[in-house]
């Protein structure tokens, strides 16, 4: 497994040499849902919790890193490398906040609370507009990283960096009692195991993740705009995340790159190429449901015992 | 073992991957390519993509520009900002596109515009937020590339309800308070802005300022509450609600002494009657981009739109289908008329910069509309160059009730109404 | 001031009577049977566009009708097919729904864009009550709300089938075990909540107008009186669909129509956050 991982990673840092501009920056943005998409198996993954609002805090760590970074708008001029933590932090707060309260009580209140929460975070975006400019969203100023290089070893960079912390995270104790929750929360909790406590932490970990992935999209782009608190991309996250394996972490870090290069990459053009009727949603939403069912667990888990078949052969 | 397989797994990818990308250098121009991006899942990214290719095949068949063929690029922007400025990008740098047009929302045209600065491609746009002309004027240098085609400038849309009001009053219909129904978003501020002082001057008071998020459904409340302020005429400036259809509804249900009348999008839809079974009957509403299907400004917008119906099988579905039309044909002119002025490049875009903006007051292009320049590269706004024309549902048909040059109707009002 | 009060007393009844009927359905499937169905809007949109197509081909509007219910049903029994094999598994249920639900959603968007369409009323005309005019489609979406929820509540409470559910809900295992053939109880309720959806959708579609994206919102506001009624309780659902009615009428009153959306959400939160078992929740 390693050398695989350090061997996705060489070619990782080799693409610049193959990739026209174009795609490189399109594989950059994808790296950052990949941080988006493991943040949110490591909640759900892990501990068993459907949270449904993950853009919520996508959404958070973007405006609170833009209006750090607007003076016109705040009367602040943080450094991007600052703003992106500071929404990160943002981030996590609400998700302490929030799961403090919800995480106590059966499963489908915090799904529910959840899935409401970017709806409402939304309308404060129009309804403030002065601050946060509403529909239209407003433009950030960024003169760090202004190639499509520099972004794209950078977004490599903070991928590299969350895959590692959750990594030595689920791999830890803490892991471990996640995992315990969700497999049966009844039987952790009689072990003496304070549940709400670490579905709280995983929550927190989660939330700030995908406030420092936010943060970074607004980098990237030079803008933010309400579609981070979309129900789109978070239908996104959920696709790539089960699609990859729930749980893995490594599942859901290809899925999320394969899905977002699928949708904005090659699948497209695949399908005008042959004039279907259909559009790529329809595509991506059939695999999600035939993968729901057949394959529940994910590729990851799938491609794990073909692999270990195919070893185990050779014995 | 394993790791042989993993290896060989990886590198068949990169294989893959860069097969995908692979692009040989082209050594000189062998072909014009023009570059569509909009919402291609909506109608308004639709239309554009089918008359920017109309256009294409026309010209194609024509000899082409400067005798080359037209290859057209299609990009969708999916109404996502990020995914508008990765396929533009995509259409500038992949696919070489030497124009783009089209476009659709302002806040997606805001991120566009600035990869656009970018690439340094011109880019012939859609959208209706003064945002963007101030970009230019503000960032000359940066922004420069960008000219709106389909539609003109928010803020003149108050120019064309002051004028709807006035027009309702020499018609013999009294306006004295006017009720209004706004989307709750950046693009109507500025249309109230100028729109204020236009109806004071006119002695019209404006009794109540609603504004409505995306979706809102409860208009009878508002309608009843129009009635009760004695209003002559319910106002919408709407155009993300969605829901103007329930508006049009609600009104025709409740029948109250009071004109519906104003800016809805959707109700520009050649369907609308049809959606809302008949209800839209005697809405009034001014329409974007300066020309309707049933009514077409110039004989170029009418051979324009019998050609659409006749390769399509309808009437263009949005009025950015005028914009992106006229723009192939723009690109076209300022081609020919750089290579004729023995420009070395002519389809340089700081060369055709200059070309366009040529296109002012005195000098229109006359296309399916008659298109000019303001300096900040605005489209202008006149009865002479493109404004909403003020147009009425009759009995399933759209019709242009003013200005008389255009023409091809008269105000009908309600049978309910009593004044 | 007293005018005002009788206004939004009257209108917010009559305002309250659509949700109630699009919240019926929900009720049954996720307040009694506590399945997290994510495409029971889909059931709502998917009807009401089947009426308004055949209309427009020409067809008796009460033919239309029947057939968007079929449909309806038709769909319900999709996404029990869907759901049987992972009923267990809370996350996979609530993803599959999900993904059926904006599958639909996707296909209506290619077949008929993003714009709203209406079906003509079942009864024309607006009544004038104590000065305020109420459209009598308003009325008749009350009358029918209550007789829906109320129905269903005689039926889970009164009646075999009704208990059968109930059982199936409360412990699927055990009902089995008791002889009760659970597959055929999870399918009624599937098709009949369905059936309410779609039926709900159709005069959804007769008072306001349906497109593609308002099976979300309907899901929301489902689920938000179905939670403050109170889970399992049908009479909580009357009345909750009553308090969300006066909400939004209120709230567009006195603060204005752009807070509309934004109040009723945060009310949502704030009641799923202060009292989750709702009104009067039956157990949790």
């Amino acid at each position: 497994m390693r050398f695989l991982m350090a061997g996705l990673l060489v070619l990782a840092a080799g693409m610049p040499l193959v990739l026209p501009e174009a795609y490189l920056y399109i594989l950059g943005l994808a790296y950052i849902f990949a941080v988006m998409v493991i943040s949110w198996d490591l909640m759900v993954g892990y501990t068993g919790q459907v949270n449904l609002g993950h853009t919520t805090f996508v959404g958070l760590g973007a405006y609170v890193a833009a209006l750090m970074q607007t003076p016109l708008r705040s009367g602040m001029a943080l450094h991007p490398a600052l703003a992106i933590i500071a929404g990160g932090v943002t981030a996590s707060a609400v998700g302490l906040a929030i799961g403090i309260i919800t995480l106590r009580l059966r499963g489908y209140y915090f799904s529910l609370v959840t899935a409401i929460l970017p709806l409402v975070f939304m309308q404060t975006v129009f309804i403030w507009r002065e601050l946060f400019g509403g529909e239209e969203g407003f433009t950030v100023e960024n003169t760090i990283f202004t190639t499509t290089l520099e972004k794209y070893y950078f977004s490599l960079l903070v991928l590299l960096v969350s895959l590692i912390i959750m990594r030595k995270i689920v791999d830890s104790r803490i892991g471990l009692r996640f995992m315990a929750i969700r497999d049966s929360e009844e039987l952790a909790e009689s072990l003496g195991i304070n549940t709400t406590r670490y579905k709280v932490m995983a929550f927190i970990l989660s939330s700030f993740f995908a406030g420092i992935a936010g943060a970074m999209v607004v980098n990237y782009r030079f803008t933010v705009s309400p579609d981070l608190y979309g129900v789109p991309l978070m239908l996104l996250i959920i696709l790539s995340a089960v699609l990859g394996g729930l749980g893995t972490l490594y599942g859901p870090l290809v899925g999320a790159i394969v899905i977002y290069l699928a949708k904005n990459w090659w699948l497209g053009d695949l399908i005008r190429t042959f004039s279907f009727p259909i559009n790529d949603e329809i595509v991506l939403y059939a695999i999600l449901i035939a993968v729901g069912i057949l394959m529940p667990e994910g590729f990851y888990h799938g491609v794990k015992r073909w692999v270990k078949s195919i070893s185990s052969e050779k014995k | 073992m394993r790791y042989a397989k993993a290896v060989l797994t990886v590198i068949i990818l990169v294989a893959a991957v860069t097969s995908l990308c692979a692009q040989p250098e082209k050594a000189g121009r062998e072909k014009v390519v023009v570059g569509v991006i909009g919402p291609m899942a909506v109608p308004e990214g639709q239309a554009q993509e089918k008359a920017v290719k109309l256009a294409a095949e026309e010209i194609n068949a024509q000899g082409g520009i400067l005798g080359y063929r037209i290859t057209v690029v299609v990009g969708d922007t999916k109404l996502d900002p990020n995914t508008a400025t990765s396929e533009f990008r995509r259409l500038a740098r992949v696919e070489k596109a030497d124009v783009i047009i089209g476009g659709f929302s302002s806040g997606v045209m805001n991120a566009m515009m600035e990869t656009m600065a970018e690439t340094k491609t011109l880019f012939l746009a859609d959208a209706s937020s003064p945002e963007h002309a101030k970009k230019v004027e503000q960032n000359y240098e940066k922004y420069k590339y960008w000219f709106r085609v389909s539609q003109n400038n928010g803020s003149t849309f108050a120019l064309d309800l002051a004028d709807m009001v006035k027009f309702l009053r020499d018609s013999g219909y009294e306006v004295r308070k006017v009720y209004v129904i706004r989307d709750e978003h950046v693009w109507t501020d500025p249309v109230m802005q100028a729109l204020k002082p236009l109806l004071e001057e006119m002695g019209v008071e404006i009794v109540k300022d609603v504004k409505i998020p995306r979706g809102y459904s409860e208009y009878e409340q508002l309608i009843l509450e129009a009635e009760k302020l004695n209003a002559d005429v319910i106002m919408p400036v709407l155009a993300i609600s969605g829901t103007g259809d329930i508006l049009v509804k609600q009104w025709a249900t409740l029948k109250p002494n009071i004109l519906l009348a104003g800016h809805d999008l959707y109700a520009i839809d050649a369907e609308f009657y049809e959606k809302t079974n008949g209800m839209a009957n005697y809405e009034i509403f001014i329409a974007d981009g300066g020309a309707l299907v049933t009514a077409p400004p110039t004989e170029k917008c009418r051979e324009f739109v019998e050609a659409y119906r006749a390769k399509y099988g309808h009437y263009p579905e949005s009025h950015q289908a005028y914009g992106a039309y006229d723009a192939v044909y723009l690109y076209k002119m300022v081609v020919e008329m750089a290579a004729s002025n023995g420009e070395k490049d002519p389809f340089d875009p700081e060369v055709l910069v200059r070309y366009l903006e040529r296109f002012n007051a005195s000098n229109p292009a006359r296309l399916t509309r008659t298109i000019a320049f303001y300096d900040n590269h605005d489209l202008m706004w006149g009865d002479n160059y493109v404004r909403n024309w003020i147009s009425q549902w009759q009995d399933g048909k759209q019709y242009i009730i003013y200005p008389p040059s255009v023409a091809n109707g008269e105000l009908k009002l309600p049978p309910w109404i009593k004044k | 001031m007293i005018e005002t009060l009788i206004q939004i007393f009257l209108f917010g009844a009559v305002v309250g009577g659509i949700w109630g009927l699009v919240a019926s359905g929900f009720s049954l499937i996720f307040g009694v049977s506590r399945i997290l169905n994510f495409a029971h809007g889909s059931a709502f949109v998917s009807s009401a566009f089947l009426v308004y197509s055949l209309v427009n081909y020409g067809y008796n509007l009460y033919f239309a009708v029947l057939a968007g219910l079929i449909l309806a049903a038709a769909i319900g029994t999709v996404v029990y097919a869907l759901t049987k094999p992972v009923r267990d598994r809370e996350v996979m249920v609530i993803i599959l729904t999900l993904a059926f639900a904006l599958l639909v959603q996707q296909v209506l968007l290619i077949l008929f864009g993003d714009r709203g369409v209406s079906v003509q009323p079942f009864i024309e005309g607006v009544a004038e009550i104590g000065g305020l005019k109420v459209t009598y489609m308003r009325i008749l979406s009350l009358i029918l709300a209550v007789i829906c929820l109320a129905g269903l509540d005689i039926f889970i409470t009164k009646t075999k089938l009704g208990k059968k559910v109930m059982a199936t809900a409360q412990d699927s295992r055990a009902a089995m075990m008791v002889g009760i053939d659970i597959e055929k109880i999870f399918l009624l309720v599937m098709v009949l909540s369905s059936l309410l959806a779609g039926f709900a959708g159709i005069l959804y579609a007769q008072i306001l107008s349906v497109n593609p994206e308002v099976s979300l919102k309907a899901l929301i506001y489902a689920f938000a009186i179905v939670i403050l009624g109170g889970l399992g309780s049908l009479r909580g659902s009357i009345v909750a669909s009553f308090i969300v009615g006066y909400i939004l009428v209120t709230t567009i009153t006195f603060l204005g129509a752009r807070w509309s959306e934004f109040v009723m959400l945060l009310t949502i939160v704030a009641i799923l956050v202060v009292k989750p078992t709702g009104l009067f929740g039956v157990r949790e």
